[in-house]
This record gives C-alpha cells, sequence and structure tokens, in this order.
C-alpha cells in the first residue's frame, strides 16, 4: 500500500502542495497530468530522493517519511530508463542482488526469472549500449524488480517506445503487476493508459490533485473544466445554468444550460457560471429530428469526419464546436461528410455539469 | 547516440555540393596553423640522431633532472587529486552559498602569468611569510627546495585538475545514482559503484593532463626554485649559459616524455566523449 498524507514539497521554484492519494496493497495506480505538473517530483518524493516540506508517506503502513531510498523498499523506473552503462545487461539486472544477503546462484537465479518473464533472455550478455527503446525498458524493468520491491514506482515508462512496442509492453507490465504482486505506481500523461491500466488515478494540476478516483468514473464524470479537457471527455462549454421553473424541492432540478447561441435542457444541483461536458458518445446523430420528451434537438453542420477504425469521431458546428462519436457503420448509413446538415440529439441527463 | 549524429556537421553531404569553396577555404587555413605546430616539432626531432640521443642518455645531470621533473610533478598531481577531486564532486553536484566564486577561484591561475604566480608564491611561502616560517619550523622548506617545485606545479596545475574533475562528474547523471540507491545502495556505495567508475575514466585523464602541465612548468618553479633544477630550467639554463646545440639533447627528451605523456591522454579521452 502507498499512502500519502497531505505531502508537501519545494524543489526550486516547483511545488506539491497538500497531495494526499492511496494504491491499496497490490493495486496499480496512475498519476496523471500535463508536462511540468509534478508527475515525476512525485514519485521522487515517494522513493525518497526528494526531502518533503510536509505531510507523510506511509508504505505498507510504515511511515518512511524519513528513510532514506535503500530502506524503501521501492523498484524505480525512469521514463528514459537510465541503466548503468558501464555494465552488461546481467549486472544491470543484478545491481540490486549483488551484496551480502543473497547467494550468487540464488542471484543468477532471480536474474534468469526475470529474464523469461520479460522474454530478454537472449540479451543477458549484451553491453546495454545499442539496445532497442522496448529491450531497454524490459531490462530496466528487470533491473527494478529483481530484489523483489513491494512497491514499483514507473515514470512514462512507456513515453520511450513505438506504439506497437508500447501496447505490448502495457499488456506485459499488467500480467506482471499481478504476477509479482507489486503495488504500482505509475506516471503518465496519457489518460488512456489509465484506463487500459489503472485501479485508480489521480489528476494532477499545478502540484495539487484535481481529482481522484477509479478510471471510468475521473472519465465518465470529470469533476472541473479542466479535467474534462486534459483526459479528452468530451465537448466543454462555458455558460450559465438557471432554474426552469421558480422554487420546487430541494435536490437536483430541471434547468437551462446556455452557452452563446446553444441553450440545453439539463438537470442541475446548482445556479450560476458552469461548465457542460458532452461526452462524444451521448450524442446522437441522425438526419432528421427524433422524437421523445427531454432531448435536447439541436440543427449542426458536418465540419469533419475522422475515421478511428470502428468509431469514428464527427466533428460539427452548431453554433458551438461539439464532437460526437458514431460507429463507422452508420457514419456510413447517415452519408455523414463535410457540410451535411444533421440533428444533434442529447438527453438532459446526459451532460455533465462541473 | 547514432552513427549519423556522431558525424561532425560539416561532413553532410548537401555542405560538400554546395560550399566546396568555403571547406577548401577552412582546410587550407587550418593546414596553415597544424603546419605552425607540427613544422617546429618536427625540425626538432630532426636532431634525434643515435649520437645526440646517446648523449642525453649518458648525461647524468639531464636524467636527475628529468627524474626530479616526473617525481614532483606525480607528487603535485596526487596532492592536487586528494585536494581537488572531492571539490570538483562538491562543485558538479552540490550547490552551496560561494560556489561560482569557488569554481572561479579555482579556474584563476590559468589567467595569472606564471612568474608572476612564482613571485606571489615566493612571498607567500617564502621564509619570511608567517606560513613559510611555520613549514620551515616543520622541515619543510620552499624556497630554492623540492616542495617549491611542487607547489609551483600544483598552483599552475589545479584549473585542469579541478574543472577536468568536475566535468567528468557532471556527465554522470544523477538519476543514475537515485537508481542505485533504490536498488538499496547507501550514498557512498553508490558512489563506489555508479559514480567513480563511469567518472573515473574522466578523471584519470584529467590528472594526467594535471600532470603534463606540472612536468612542463618553467615560469613558477625558476622563481621558486632555480636549483635543484627541474628539466625546463635545466634547459634553459643550458640554453643561456652554453648555447643551442647543448640544450637540444634535453629538449629532445623532455619532448620524448610529453609525447608520452600525450598519446597516455589521447587513449583515455575519446572514450570519455563517446
Amino acid at each position: 500500500m502507498i499512502r500519502l498524507e497531505a505531502l508537501t514539497v519545494r524543489v526550486g521554484t516547483f511545488r506539491l502542495e497538500e497531495v494526499s492519494f492511496e494504491v491499496p496493497s497490490g493495486g496499480y495506480g496512475l498519476l496523471i497530468g500535463p508536462s511540468g505538473s509534478g508527475k515525476t517530483t512525485l514519485l521522487e518524493t515517494v522513493a525518497g530522493h526528494v526531502p518533503t516540506l510536509g505531510g507523510k508517506i506511509h508504505l505498507h503502513g510504515e511511515d518512511v517519511s524519513a528513510a532514506p531510498p535503500e530502506h524503501r523498499g521501492v523498484g524505480f523506473v525512469y521514463q528514459n530508463y537510465h541503466l548503468f552503462p558501464h555494465l552488461s545487461v546481467r549486472e544491470n539486472i543484478r545491481y540490486g542482488l549483488a551484496r551480502g544477503a543473497t547467494a550468487a546462484s540464488a542471484q543468477l537465479e532471480r536474474v534468469r526469472e526475470l529474464a523469461a518473464l520479460l522474454g530478454i533472455e537472449p540479451l543477458l550478455e549484451r553491453s546495454v549500449h545499442g539496445l532497442s527503446g522496448g529491450e531497454t525498458q524490459r531490462v530496466a524493468l528487470a533491473r527494478a524488480l529483481a530484489p523483489r520491491p513491494s512497491i514499483l514506482l514507473l515514470d512514462e515508462p512507456f513515453a520511450a517506445v513505438d506504439p506497437a512496442t508500447r501496447h505490448m509492453l502495457r499488456r506485459e507490465l499488467r500480467t506482471i503487476h499481478e504476477r509479482e504482486r507489486v503495488t504500482t505506481l505509475q506516471v503518465t500523461h496519457d489518460f488512456d493508459e489509465a484506463l487500459r491500466l489503472g485501479d485508480v488515478v489521480a489528476v494532477l494540476a499545478e502540484g495539487r490533485i484535481a481529482q481522484l478516483g477509479r478510471p471510468d468514473e475521473v472519465f465518465r464524470y470529470p469533476n472541473s473544466a479542466f479535467v474534462a479537457r486534459f483526459i479528452g471527455t468530451g465537448t466543454v462549454l462555458r455558460g450559465t445554468v438557471s432554474r426552469q421553473s421558480a422554487g420546487g424541492a430541494p435536490g437536483p432540478f430541471a434547468a437551462w444550460f446556455e452557452s452563446g447561441p446553444l441553450r440545453f435542457e439539463v438537470v442541475a444541483d446548482r445556479e450560476g457560471e458552469a461548465h457542460a461536458v458532452l461526452r462524444p458518445e451521448d450524442l446522437v446523430l441522425s438526419r432528421e429530428p427524433i422524437p421523445g420528451s427531454a432531448r435536447n434537438r439541436l440543427p449542426a453542420v458536418v465540419d469533419r469526419v475522422e475515421r478511428v477504425g470502428p468509431v469514428s469521431y464527427v466533428h460539427l458546428d452548431a453554433g458551438r464546436p461539439l464532437t460526437a462519436a458514431v460507429t463507422t457503420a452508420s457514419a456510413d448509413r447517415l452519408e455523414l461528410a463535410t457540410g451535411v446538415q444533421v440533428v444533434v440529439t442529447v438527453k438532459a441527463t446526459a451532460i455533465h455539469l462541473v | 547516440m547514432t552513427a549519423k549524429d556522431s558525424l561532425p556537421r560539416g561532413a553532410s553531404s548537401s555542405n560538400r555540393v554546395h560550399l566546396p569553396w568555403a571547406r577548401v577555404t577552412m582546410a587550407a587555413l587550418g593546414a596553415l596553423l597544424v603546419l605552425f605546430i607540427v613544422g617546429p616539432l618536427l625540425r626538432l626531432l630532426w636532431l634525434a640522431t643515435p649520437a645526440s640521443l646517446g648523449e642525453a642518455l649518458r648525461d647524468r645531470e639531464l636524467l636527475s633532472s628529468i627524474t626530479l621533473t616526473l617525481g614532483t610533478a606525480t607528487a603535485a598531481t596526487l596532492i592536487g587529486a586528494v585536494l581537488g577531486v572531492p571539490l570538483a564532486f562538491l562543485l558538479a553536484r552540490r550547490s552551496f552559498p560561494g560556489r561560482r566564486l569557488v569554481e572561479a577561484i579555482v579556474e584563476l591561475p590559468v589567467v595569472v602569468p606564471h612568474p608572476v604566480a612564482g613571485i606571489a608564491l615566493l612571498l607567500f611561502l617564502g621564509r619570511n611569510s608567517s606560513l613559510g616560517s611555520g613549514f620551515a619550523r616543520l622541515g619543510i622548506e620552499f624556497v630554492s627546495h623540492v616542495p617549491g617545485i611542487i607547489a609551483g606545479m600544483l598552483f599552475v596545475s589545479v584549473p585542469i585538475l579541478v574543472s577536468g574533475a568536475r566535468e567528468a562528474f557532471r556527465g554522470v547523471d544523477p538519476r543514475l545514482e537515485r537508481v542505485a540507491r533504490t536498488l538499496g545502495d547507501s550514498p557512498a556505495t553508490a558512489f563506489r559503484r555508479v559514480t567513480l567508475p563511469l567518472a573515473g575514466r574522466g578523471i584519470l585523464a584529467a590528472a594526467v593532463l594535471a600532470w603534463a602541465r606540472g612536468v612542463s612548468e618553467f615560469g613558477a618553479i625558476v622563481i621558486l626554485t632555480y636549483n635543484p633544477q627541474v628539466a625546463s630550467v635545466l634547459i634553459w639554463d643550458r640554453f643561456t649559459t652554453l648555447g643551442l646545440p647543448a640544450a637540444v639533447p634535453a629538449a629532445l627528451l623532455l619532448l620524448a616524455v610529453a609525447l608520452g605523456l600525450f598519446a597516455v591522454v589521447r587513449v583515455l579521452q575519446p572514450q570519455e566523449r563517446r
């Protein structure tokens, strides 16, 4: 378990403010944020390389806030891997084992086991110069896992490899995570990775945690315009919420959300300035208006159709830019193309106000 | 780094196609300078007949002078390394108040003319100075003694040693040390297993250069310790008292030593810059 309590860190002009976050034992946590939001610094703080100004770091229930890195039992993989250039692949993996406590035969056995797990046995005698990105990443991972750390910290581990390798490594990493039962905290700027890998995700913005939760929850219900935009939940519109009828019972109420020329029927719990998040999959496109109640209908013109395999993203102009996701099959059936007039239908309850 | 990255920029094919005249001009200017260095040395080596070398090798005074030079340069380098390598590490890795000032001070001997350094050292370490009289009580005398030679060599070679070692430490990514720490190393162990092996070659190259600087020093030493004579002082002494022919065999032998050193440095350096 990794538990951060109100962690405050300052490095130069950069700061982390009161960051609290927990990854359960054996869990896979993701820390996501734009470049410069302090993700690497947070990982280095957990590893013990950066001193804290306030707050506590608990690893498996033990307060390690003051412990040096070598006593924290964490494995660390940097974005650029940082293999030891003066050592062979085998010596790199063995590095954390090569001390008094472990017999040489047991060390070599552990190196073999990890090399087999990661498919890098043929590389063991090689120098680390000239390894491919994917190979380097596997060696770095094996090196970090060799001393059986209880915590694994990964700093953008897939950023330096090509997409095909990234896809494969991601699957392998999930398998290894389950096999080695190591509590993992990974930093990424790619929310897609969070959706695929994480049990829990924290969105970091300007040194603070903007939102915390299960990746699918955060994706569906971003709590701010920043999070919605950053993780790409959908179109974010800025506007005002006003009650449809005065008075009424406490709790959510039917309201209008107005943003420039657009007016949507929404379900709100407060009035005034707000952002509406419209998820592409909640916008239904048709050539003729679809009948039914509690639905918003608005005319729009197709600006551009972006076909991404089985799904197509339709960028629309409805007075404000909107993006809808439809299956590529329906995009073909509706003969969607630039300049085509369509009707956008969206349920009042599908519009997420933040 | 890929093979392409390591090519000098001028070697790209587009330059060769579009600017042949520029390349020819640059090559011609450079060739003049190279000749200016190689010419005099070849002219001197031209005199290296078996007779002149035999004369040099039979010259007891010259041989003991060269031995003295190599010994004192080694002592100066060792003292410099013991005092300077830890300082180089601090300069490369830690920020502390006055770091830039210390860095500038360590580079200062580069701009101090060597006889000026000799006079400054004479005033600072001479028997009339408090430091000099303190050392004298311990039985160490600088002026006209071997420690004076070592002091002169140390003064002029410090910038080479410290800045070379500092750059060698800077070339080691601190994240490598951090990885070593998470793999269980104490700071001292990470230094021994990662930092030192990676910076070692650069530090050694800096030490050899500093040593060579000590061997070739004349200006500061001639003021502090004329006798016993190091090789450069001996050559100057023979040139001024006996004339050019008497100085040549000694000059040849010292040049041979310097070229040998240079070869060692070249072997150490290119891999460091790879």
